[in-house]
């Protein structure tokens, strides 16, 4: 691959605040196209690392590498290329909808803006008023209208559905799956909830601790992971693969294996295992250095 | 036109689910030789769902000859050669099913102890077939 | 740009632009009534206390409009207020709404959109102040002609100072708000800052920007004992530090060995003037002359300057290392 053809490169990153670490060893080679989750608890270090992809941080050590260009030099043609939706969609609160899309103009190379206006007249979200009166849902969709009208290649988003109730959740993911669909637009975008992640993403990201503990193609992530139950057993079983969870109770044993082929042992049953399960199995995982799994992609 | 659902408790994969409900319509009889299906775009902005995998869904499909992709202007279902399923094979079926549950039921299980057999059953014939 | 600068900025501009513009109109219309208490032009009577027709002048100017100039005597912080309330919003308001990342995520360079905003704002700072100070200097001319330009109430609004605190308070008030990420704190640094500086550099910097002159002449023989106490500077226009007596080899006087002569005197039952001059004890005044009035205002303004501008440059240092 070229590095054009990644998304995202990220090499040795880290950033260090005041308090601490929020992120450290974050190397990660996403593709372009197609729509890439990061998955993480509150306090993991999403939104630090969402905001050094798109240059509002600089990283303490390592680099970030947006579409093949070194995110810190940002020119107004690097920048033009992606687009940010932060978390709680701001918008200038006094600006009306037309004002938003104006300055959206004002600021940027090319600014698509009949698509956004279309986009917004077909959610019957009305230009004359002012940002701060519309609901969350209406909010969050001018900002995605806004973000799109730039015609990024890398649209990135910080929990954008987190704040949103359900019927507007689903409208706002229908449009952006459908820029997805239409425009063709990476996405990478970061959620707290596991659930649901499968109909939307296509290559998942895990974050805990501010570490990347799992990260790859989903297809191949399920594929790879196997969900085995059998007796209870103390030992380890040979060809079992890495073992990513185990789970005992009195009787049977379930493990969450990586690689592996069902025990020899009688009374052994493989089964697939559900993203959302293996998402959380990561997650339950104690984090350290050697925690990361990458899948798919050579990084 | 065709109209796709998604159910995402069942742990079925998405794109599994959209080639199941195409198998399922043109057993049934309610998808046609002919008829086309919704294009992608469509079905994303439908379902709020990842656009790859509906073309995932799509190729599926494709690579299974349940449908044909004729580039610009859409999707369509084919001619089945197998005829997937005469009605009479899918009634004996599904009265073969229907006279198991009624045994299983006088037998003392109950609707829960059903769905934990058929789903064991079901799930250790797929792994053999699999293996 | 322009368009969303204005857009973001223009409840401020406005409020403030509307302030300057009432004050304005107010003191040009009193000030024109003042101005016409002296036919001849307020510059005329300037040091001409002595003169009938201007001390006439200036004892109605005193009893007329003396409550305005008392009323000014505030008016020193409005360029405080102006500085303040342009630049705390420009980075804390966009921090404390979360619009920094939408406004640095466009195609416009974040070095760039922050040098516009503060070339704008500081432009704007600049603009109001120096209308505002234009009209008071302008208003001031009789008071000024008559007690000079040094005065706590005319070197503090006149001139180029003004302008040089609104760009100090415009520069701390940005700075607070990268720091403390909100509008309404930074303000209040902004003036506490302020104020916090002004004291130290009126009452001691400013004496110290160049070296006083000194007079030193004998006590006159006659004269009652206030004629004595007058003080020897040669005009009231310029800025008297300090004065008091000392003995015939010029070493000044304290206030204890001041008042043993004048109990001396006393006993004596002599003029105290006679008693003085016999003694050979001279008069003194420390002070600086009238005409020092630009360069004292080029050195205020470049103190407060600079500091403005340590503190943009920590604004910019932080933005350009995306510390915020």
């Amino acid at each position: 691959m070229t590095a054009t053809e990644f998304a995202l490169r990220t090499d040795g990153v880290g950033k260090r605040y005041r308090k601490g670490w929020a992120l450290r060893d974050c190397t990660l080679a996403l593709p372009a196209g197609g729509v890439i989750a990061l998955v993480g608890p509150n306090g993991a270090g999403k939104t630090t690392l969402l905001r050094l992809v798109v240059g509002l941080l600089a990283p303490s050590t390592g680099t970030v590498e947006v579409l093949g260009h070194d995110v810190t030099a940002s020119t107004p043609q690097t920048l033009s290329r992606v687009g940010f939706l932060a978390q709680d969609h701001p918008l200038y609160k006094r600006f009306t909808v037309a004002e938003m899309l104006r300055f959206g103009r004002a600021c940027n190379l090319r600014f698509d803006q009949g698509l956004a206006e279309r986009r917004l007249a077909k959610l019957g979200i009305p230009l004359d008023r002012r940002a701060g009166t519309l609901s969350g849902g209406q909010q969050a969709q001018v900002a995605l209208a806004l973000a799109l009208a730039k015609r990024p290649d890398l649209l990135v988003l910080d929990e954008p559905v987190a704040s949103l109730d359900p019927l507007a959740r689903h409208e706002f993911l229908q449009v952006l799956m459908g820029a997805v669909a239409e425009d063709g637009v990476t996405v990478l975008f970061s959620s707290h909830v596991v659930h649901e992640l499968e109909r939307v993403c296509d290559h998942l990201v895990v974050l805990n601790h501010g570490r990347v503990t799992l990260t790859g193609d989903i297809d191949t992530l399920l594929a790879e992971h196997r969900l085995l139950v059998g007796p209870r057993t103390a030992t380890d079983l040979d060809r079992a693969g890495t073992v990513v969870e185990a789970v005992h109770s009195d009787r049977h044993t379930t493990l969450l294996v990586r690689d592996g082929a069902i025990p020899a042992a009688p009374g052994w049953q493989a089964q697939p295992v559900a993203l959302e399960d293996l998402v959380l199995a990561y997650l339950r995982r104690p984090s350290g250095p050697s925690a990361a799994v990458t899948s798919g992609v050579a990084a | 036109m065709f109209v796709f659902r998604l159910d995402t408790h069942s742990g079925v994969p998405p794109y599994l689910q959209l080639v199941q409900q195409v198998r399922q319509a043109v057993l049934l009889g309610f998808l046609q030789p002919g008829d086309r299906l919704p294009l992608i775009r469509e079905v994303v902005e439908d379902l709020a769902i990842n656009p790859n995998t509906v073309a995932k869904a799509y190729r599926q499909m494709e690579q299974e000859n349940l449908v044909t992709g004729r580039p610009g202007q859409g999707t369509f279902v084919n001619e089945q050669q197998s005829a997937a399923m005469s009605a009479s094979t899918y009634t004996s079926l599904r009265r073969g099913l229907a006279t198991w549950l009624r045994r299983a039921y006088a037998a003392g299980l109950d609707e829960q102890a059903v769905d934990a057999l058929f789903t064991s059953v079901h799930q250790q014939t797929r792994n053999e077939d699999v293996a | 740009m322009t368009w969303l600068i204005w857009r973001q900025h223009r409840t401020e501009v406005c409020v403030l632009g509307l302030l300057v513009g009432m004050f304005g109109v107010a003191l040009l219309v009193l000030g024109t009534q003042a101005h016409d208490l002296f036919p001849g032009g307020p510059a005329r009577c300037a040091g001409e206390a002595g003169n009938e027709a201007c001390a006439a002048s200036f004892r109605r100017l005193d009893e007329e409009y003396g409550y305005v100039e008392n009323l000014l005597a505030v008016f020193y912080l409005v360029p405080v207020v102006i500085g303040a309330f342009l630049g705390a919003p420009l980075l804390a308001r966009e921090l404390e709404d979360g619009t920094w990342q939408l406004a640095w995520t466009q195609a416009v360079p974040r070095m760039r959109w922050l040098a516009a905003k503060l070339a704008a704002l500081a432009g704007v700072t600049v603009a109001l102040t120096g209308m505002f100070t234009a009209v008071l200097t302008w208003f001031r001319q009789p008071f000024d002609a008559w007690e000079g330009r040094f005065q706590y109430d005319a070197f503090d609004v006149e001139g180029l100072v003004p302008m040089a605190y609104a760009l100090f308070a415009f520069g701390v008030a940005t700075a607070a708000g990268a720091i403390l990420r909100r509008s309404l704190p930074a303000f209040g640094v902004a003036f506490g800052a302020f104020l916090a500086a002004r004291m130290p550099v009126a009452l001691l910097a400013r004496p110290a920007y160049a070296t006083p002159l000194t007079t030193m002449e004998p006590v006159p023989v006659g004269g009652s004992k206030d004629q004595a106490g007058h003080h020897p500077a040669p005009s009231s226009a310029d800025w008297l530090i300090e004065h008091g007596y000392a003995d015939a080899t010029g070493r000044r006087l304290g206030s204890t060995e001041y008042y043993e002569l004048e109990g001396a005197a006393d006993r004596a039952g002599t003029n105290l003037n006679q008693f003085l001059h016999a003694r050979g004890i001279q008069q003194f005044g420390v002070y600086h002359p009238a005409d020092r009035f630009w360069t004292f205002q080029l050195i205020e303004a470049a103190l407060f300057v600079a500091v403005a501008a340590v503190l943009i440059g920590v604004v910019v240092w932080r933005v350009r290392r995306r510390m915020i």
